[in-house]
Order: C-alpha cells, then structure tokens, then sequence
C-alpha cells in the first residue's frame, strides 16, 4: 500500500512539474485561410506558434468546402489570417460563426485581414456589376505573388503575435529581421533573372498574377477568361491567339488549379509556351516555402518568356 | 505640509508637456465640401441584400394532387405541362450590435408573402454556446434547414412532406446550441419552437434536439452522422406527435479542382400518441404505429458548370392511393452558367401502392442577384 502511494505521489508531483513547463511552451496556435499565409506566420512565428492552413496549396482558394471539420480548427484559433477583399466569402463566414470563436470575427483582436496590410491592385473604379464575371469589388486579392507584398504580410504577422504575445515581440520581430534578409537576398536573384526579360508579355487564366507583373516588370497581354470565372468561348481563344502574334505573346502562365485545355489550344495556335506554376505555397513539391514558391514562380515564368 | 506642496510641484512638471503639446492651432482646417467624410457612409451599413428567383416548368403523367399529395408544390394538373412561379427569396444579413448578428429570409410567392426565417444568434457566448431566437427552420435533419436554391434536386422527398412538415418543419422560439470540445464536430442543438408542420394544425409547443457529428475519413472525404428527435404537443391533453430522424451525409472532395461527390439520405420516424380522431367517436384516437419513411442519394459534381444526381426514396403513401408505401426513383441533372444561376432537368418515375405508377418531369431556372452569403457544408 504504501509503495502504491509513494507512486501515486511520484506520478502526482511529474505530473505537477509538467503544468509549468507545459504552459510555458503552449504556442501562439495560428490558423491561415491558405497556405502562402501560413509560410509567412511559419517564418515570423518560429517555435513559438504552430500553424495550420484551412486550405490546401492545390485548391484553388476561392472555392474550398465549408467542411464543419475546419470550424474545429478555427474553434481554438489565437489568431486567424486571411487574405480578404472577398477570397474567402464563399467559405469562410459560416466556419467563423460555427467556431464559436467570438475574437476571430472579422475586426476582431485574434483576426488579421491580410489585405490591409499591403496596397491592393486592380480594384474597379466604375460601376460594377455582375455582367463583369465574378470579380472581386474590394480589388485583387493574389497579393502573395509579390515578395515586396508578402514582406508587408509578414511584418504585419510579426506586429500581431507581439500585441498578442507580448513575451515573443523581440523574438517575432528578430524572425522577421532574419526573414526579410532572406528574402532581399533571393529578391536581388529574382530581379537578376528576369531584368532582361522586362516587359515580355505573357497571358494567365484568371487575373492571378497582377501583383508578380508589377513587381517583375513583365506584362499581361490578357487573360483567357473573358471576364473573371467566365469559361472561355473559342472566340475568345482565337482573339488571343491573333493577340499573341501581333504583340509577341510569350507565354500562357496557368495555375495547376485549373484546367489547361484551353491554355493548351492557344499556347499551340499562338506558337508560345505553356507554363504551369504552382498556385500558392504547397501547390505542388518544391514549393514548400515562400522563398521556394516565389522562386518556382520566378523560374518557370522567366523560362517561359525568355 | 511639504509633502504636498512635492507632490504638486511633480505634477505641475509631469503636466508641463501635455500643456505644451496641446497648444490649439490657428484656424480651423479647410472643408472638404461634398468629399467631407465618407459619401459612401449608408451603404457601409446596409445589411447583405439578396434575392433568389426560382421558376418551374412540371409536368406528370398521373394527377398527383389526388394520388400523392402532401409532398411540397412543384406538380401540375394531370398530362398538362405548367409553369410555376415557385419563389423569390429576399435574403437580409447583417450584425445587429456586437451581440448578435440577424439572418431574415422572406419569400414571396404568387399565393402569400412568407417569412421563412427572421433570427438573431450570438456572436460572443463562451464556452461554445450559440442562442438563436426569432423564427427558424426547426434543426431537425439536414435538408430541413437547407433552403431550396441549396437542393441539388428540384423537389424534396416524399418521406419529409409525408412525416415532417408539409413544407419546412419551423416556427417561433429559440434554441441553444453547444459545439463539444472534441476533436471532431460534435454539436448539439436544442429548440423549443411553435410549429404548425401542416395547414390544418394550429401552431403548437415543439421540442427539437439534433446531434451532428462530422469526422474526417481523409483529407478528401467527411462523413456526417445526425440524430433528431422532436416532440409535439397536439392540442388535447397527452396528445403528443413524436419525430425521429437520422441522416448520413458523406462527401469526397478532389481539393486541387471543383469536382465532388456527396452520398447522403435520411429517415424519418413518426408517432402520433393519443392524438383524437377528428372523424371518429369521442375518445377515439389516431392509430399509434411509427411510420416511416427514407431517401437516398447521390450527387457528382463533376466541375464548375455540371453536376448529375440520382435518388431513391420511399414514403408511405397518401391522399386516395393510401395506404401503402408509394416509391420513386428521379435523376437530376444540373448546369451551372456561374456561381449565380442553375438550369436543371430532373425525371421521376413514381410507383405507388397497389401497382399503379406515375412519371413527373420538372424542368427549373433559379438566378440570384446581391451579396446572398455562403451556405453551411
């Protein structure tokens, strides 16, 4: 009986000793709308967070399930990054109210909208309406394309786990420091690679890739949806493929989340190439962090207008 | 004395740079005119505003109204094809105060205007609570509390106008609702509601509670499981109608594009207890069986703008092909222009007890215009 005690006492006082420790290294738990959001709190955030992505690299992140088991993940979320300007409203808004998480509602302490943290591109200045596709009023929400962007994402992360973490603000700002001298040095790379290639033109799928062209010094000649969301009519297709000619279109970029067909048709009439890039972080092997997805969009996109 | 006269003296120099800071500036800033603030001001606090407009073309080959009613509005007269004006739902969403935020569903059909739902549920209960009050489809089943734009077939299973509600079980009241700490979805659900399921009842004291359970199979596919029961009262005293309900839903989702799977049914149970019989002697009451009745089905969605279905159901029968159980096959096929409207064709071949059967075709146009607001999974 009494070695019983003795044990139970021992088992007691571990488990006693564990609470602190425990406590202590309970991390920030950060949930992301996708997964270019969680490389960035991954890269600011270090070993005092952990991060889950509601939505998978391959999907394309304007049409994820509202699957119940997400409000799971969100129920015990201490911050929740999204993207905004209207990316996630298909899916988002009920998972949010099924949480039960009254501090991840939209303006909420625990709630950071990516979106305002960087200048947005794209946003309709006349009358707007549906006739124009499924176009997103609050501008161009594929801001993450950018480096110069997703610098301004992740210093925004870096400030809100400081005001939430108020023991980790050295710690997430030094992550930061380091981050950003990280990415300035592949940026010089980048801007090595594609400095020759300034003004190629090239076409995307769907408006994705606004943000990478303002920063890469490339151009869009157009996009393959007629309107956003709107399937392409062969008409349509022709129209690029005589464009291509007549302003030396260089390539058709397609994010894997999306059918190719059509890009195939007019990359084979239009003589030009057809190149497939991941679209975000974790859409495809190789992309697995923000310095490697960028550096993936940098290479197949210069290879495929040089 | 002196202690004082420091104390003074601290704060007269802590003092000293507010009052400079806070010099006033001369002048007052130049207007802005008709830019002064935000023009834009109303529409920043108008509520989600949308409406959803559904119009059937139906034909059938036998004269349901007679042989199978009870099963929702979308049939015509015997071998004449009809078109239906079945609805505009106006749909108004927003948050009221930092408490609650309101959901209000109105439809208007050629015959009445409805309000469907008009709630408001809390925003911040700890302890994952959520209380809803106002009117509200009654959480009972899944497809109870699916609003038709939401259907992937154009009309609802016989079993659910037979043994729930002719329409939507719903009413007036409130329900609490508690999301357990699990690592699945485990909610549970409990409302007290008036509920007035047919047209010939008055409204009544329903209690309602559901469980749904959702676990993750995969990072592809979820399966749903719900258990519903509801209670009754039915006007004399002890007379009670007692609902049971389970529904399984499983969905397969391919993440990296737009096609999906989802097999889902649902059965229902009924008893009415000591319920009078408004055509027998005093005293006598309605049988007391369970009656049942279940559907099943599945739907592929196949990419953006196709999805096909197909679905079995059985129900027991009612109006003069009563009594039996009546059974019906249909298959659904589904265009989607964009994300805002949907052609579908749907087919059925209705048996119905004693060996006679019936074939229904239903073809259905719905478009939403306005900020309408995503639906739950």
């Amino acid at each position: 009986m009494t070695r019983l005690m003795k044990r139970a006492f021992a088992f007691g006082a571990a488990l006693l000793a564990m609470v602190p420790a425990a406590a202590a290294a309970a991390p920030v738990r950060v949930v992301t709308t996708t997964e270019g959001l969680a490389a960035l709190a991954r890269e600011v955030g270090g070993d005092r967070v952990s991060v889950e992505s509601l939505s998978r690299g391959v999907a394309d992140p304007h049409y994820v399930d509202a699957n119940p088991m997400l409000a799971v993940k969100l129920r015990k979320a201490d911050l929740l990054l999204d993207v905004g300007l209207d990316l996630e409203a298909g899916w988002l808004p009920p998972l949010v109210a099924q949480s039960r998480n009254a501090e991840i509602q939209p303006g909420g302490k625990r709630r950071l909208t990516t979106a305002d943290a960087v200048q947005v591109l794209d946003a309709p200045t006349g009358a707007v309406d549906r006739s124009l596709g499924d176009l997103h009023p609050g501008g161009n929400p594929h801001f993450l394309t950018d480096p110069r962007r997703g610098l301004d994402v992740a210093a925004a992360i870096a400030a809100r786990l400081g005001e939430l973490d108020p023991g980790g603000k050295e710690a997430y700002q030094a992550n930061l420091a380091a981050f950003r001298s990280k990415l300035e040095a592949a940026m010089a790379g980048w801007r090595a690679t594609l400095g020759p290639l300034q003004g190629r033109k090239l076409f995307t799928h769907h408006r994705t890739l606004s943000y990478f062209l303002a920063w890469s010094g490339l151009a869009s000649a157009g996009e393959l949806e007629p309107r956003p969301g709107v399937p392409p009519p062969p008409s349509h297709l022709a129209g690029l493929v005589k464009l291509a000619k007549a302003q030396e279109v260089k390539a058709v970029v397609v994010e894997n989340y999306y059918d190719a067909r059509s890009a195939e048709t007019v990359a084979r009439h239009a003589g030009v190439k057809l190149v497939r890039i991941p679209g975000d972080v974790g859409g495809e092997r190789g992309a697995g962090s923000y310095l490697e997805y960028v550096g993936l969009l940098v290479e197949r996109i210069a290879g495929g207008v040089r | 004395m002196q202690r004082k006269i420091v104390q003074w003296c601290v704060a007269l120099a802590l003092a000293a740079p507010a009052v400079v800071r806070a010099q006033p500036q001369e002048g007052s800033p130049p207007a802005q005119g008709g830019a002064g603030g935000n023009p834009l001001a109303r529409l920043l606090l108008m509520p989600d505003l949308s409406a959803i407009t559904s119009v059937t073309g139906v034909w059938n080959s036998h004269d349901v109204e007679a042989l199978s009613p009870e099963r929702g509005e979308v049939f015509g007269p015997e071998g004449r094809p009809e078109f239906l004006f079945r609805e505009v739902e106006l749909g108004l969403r927003a948050k009221v105060d930092p408490y609650f935020g309101a959901d209000i569903f109105i439809a208007f059909t050629p015959e009445e205007v409805d309000v469907e739902e008009a709630y408001a549920t809390t925003l911040a209960l700890p302890a994952g609570l959520q209380l809803r009050a106002g009117k509200f489809f009654s959480p009972f089943g899944r497809m109870n509390q699916q609003h038709p734009h939401a259907w992937e077939f154009v009309d609802t299973p016989l079993a659910r106008g037979r043994l729930l509600a002719e329409e939507t079980l719903s009413g007036t009241g409130a329900s609490v609702s508690w999301l357990a700490p699990t690592p699945w979805y485990a909610q549970l659900e409990l409302a007290v509601q008036s509920t007035a399921p047919y047209e010939d009842l008055p409204p009544d004291l329903t209690g309602v509670g559901r469980l749904l359970q959702y676990v993750a199979l995969s990072e592809r596919t979820t399966v749903g499981l719900g258990l519903s029961a509801a209670r009754r009262r039915e006007g004399a005293p002890g007379a009670l109608r007692d609902l049971g309900g389970v529904d399984v839903h499983l969905r397969y989702r391919d993440p990296g594009s737009r096609r999906y799977l989802t097999v889902q049914g649902e059965l229902y149970l009924r008893t009415l207890r000591d319920v009078p019989d408004p055509e027998g002697a005093p005293g006598d009451t309605l049988d007391d069986a369970v009656e049942h009745g279940w559907w099943a089905q599945a739907f592929w969605r196949q990419d953006a703008f196709l999805g096909y279905g197909v679905r079995y159901e059985e129900a027991p029968a009612a109006g003069v092909a009563a009594p039996g159980t009546e059974r019906r096959a249909s298959a659904v096929l589904n265009w989607f222009p964009s994300e805002f409207s949907r052609v579908a064709l749907q087919a059925s071949y209705d048996r119905l007890p004693g060996g006679r059967d019936g074939v229904e075709g239903l073809v259905h146009f719905e478009f939403g215009i306005g900020a309408h607001g995503a639906h739950p999974f």
